[in-house]
């Protein structure tokens, strides 16, 4: 029986230390025409846009109690819309906003 | 030799607006082969075109001598772009490569100031087209028969790309709106697109 010593146990690979919270390697924000706006008065932080947004781009301030949207990596999907239980969520067209600009050289 | 290419640029949404860019590419250089010019037009496949919505870029080409560049894949001095999705403007630094005096032509409802203003490098342009071809003919047509070199089962200039088409003619002069009306499908939508076509000098 082939045996590692304690000294050189090696970490589990799905548990790899990354000291980053953002992939600047492909910038998604400029896939999006539809983005989702927030009524924080209808939002009851059921938590639903958090779970099924596939970029994790709904995160709960837990400071302000409410959840923020991140506009460099959301692809306007519109996912979080259909999900969301008491219709906080609408969409809205882009060039509605002055904000939300992501600006890239190339597409990738 | 490289100066007297006209490079045209075409942004466009992926897969869904496919077709569309595509259309306008060949179409410009369809028409402009009819009056005796040297062409060329092709996809860029450095985009990956095969995800919904990520914005890419088609490219046309077109000179009145024979064009040498044939193993460049970019187009990096394009003097006329289209942008097929207005929403592209705030993603995409469209004018890349562009020298003072380029014509930028925009699929939009919206007012060319609307525009502009989500343009820095806005000096570079000698003016700007927009046109409302969604409003014209509806939603893009989505195909995929005619990429890669296979036959174009839909047609060319079926779907959006018409209205855009005959919008470019107003703000420039690369091909005459007669030779666009021999290669273009739908021809109702050209010829609106080219009225409707709301043209700003800069």
């Amino acid at each position: 029986m082939f045996i590692i010593p304690k000294e050189k146990e090696v970490p589990l690979g799905c548990i790899t230390p990354a000291p980053v919270t953002e992939q600047t390697m492909m910038i998604t924000g400029n896939w999006r025409e539809y983005r989702p706006v927030i009524d924080q008065e209808k939002c009851n932080l059921c938590m639903n846009c958090i779970v099924y947004c596939p970029d994790a781009c709904w995160q709960l301030n837990e400071a302000e109690d409410e959840v923020v949207w991140n506009a460099k990596y959301c692809k306007g999907c519109l996912i979080c819309v259909n999900e969301c239980t008491t219709e906080a969520l609408s969409k809205a067209y882009e060039l509605d906003f002055e904000d939300g600009v992501v600006r890239l050289e190339k597409p990738f | 030799m490289a100066s007297k290419v006209k490079q045209i640029t075409v942004w466009a949404r992926g897969v869904v607006q496919d077709k569309e860019g595509r259309d306008i590419a060949n179409g410009l250089a369809n028409a402009a082969k009819k009056e005796g010019k040297f062409t060329q037009a092709f996809d860029n496949y450095v985009d990956l075109p095969d995800r919904v919505n990520v914005p890419l870029r088609k490219y046309a080409r077109i000179s009145d001598e024979e064009i040498e560049e044939r193993y460049e894949y970019e187009n990096e001095k394009p003097e006329v772009v289209i942008v097929a999705d207005a929403t592209l403007v705030k993603g995409i630094n469209v004018l890349r490569g562009m020298e003072k005096g380029g014509v930028l032509v925009v699929n939009t409802d919206r007012k060319p100031e609307d525009i502009l203003k989500f343009i820095p490098n806005r000096d570079l342009l000698k003016a700007i087209v927009c046109v409302d071809a969604k409003g014209i003919c509806g939603e893009a047509t989505v195909d995929f028969s005619g990429s890669e070199g296979g036959v174009d089962a839909v047609g060319l200039g079926a779907g959006m790309a018409a209205p855009i088409l005959g919008a470019l003619v107003r703000g420039t002069n690369l091909v005459k709106l007669e030779n666009l009306a021999a290669v273009v499908k739908n021809k109702e939508a050209l010829y609106k697109g080219h009225e409707q076509a709301v043209v700003k000098t800069l």
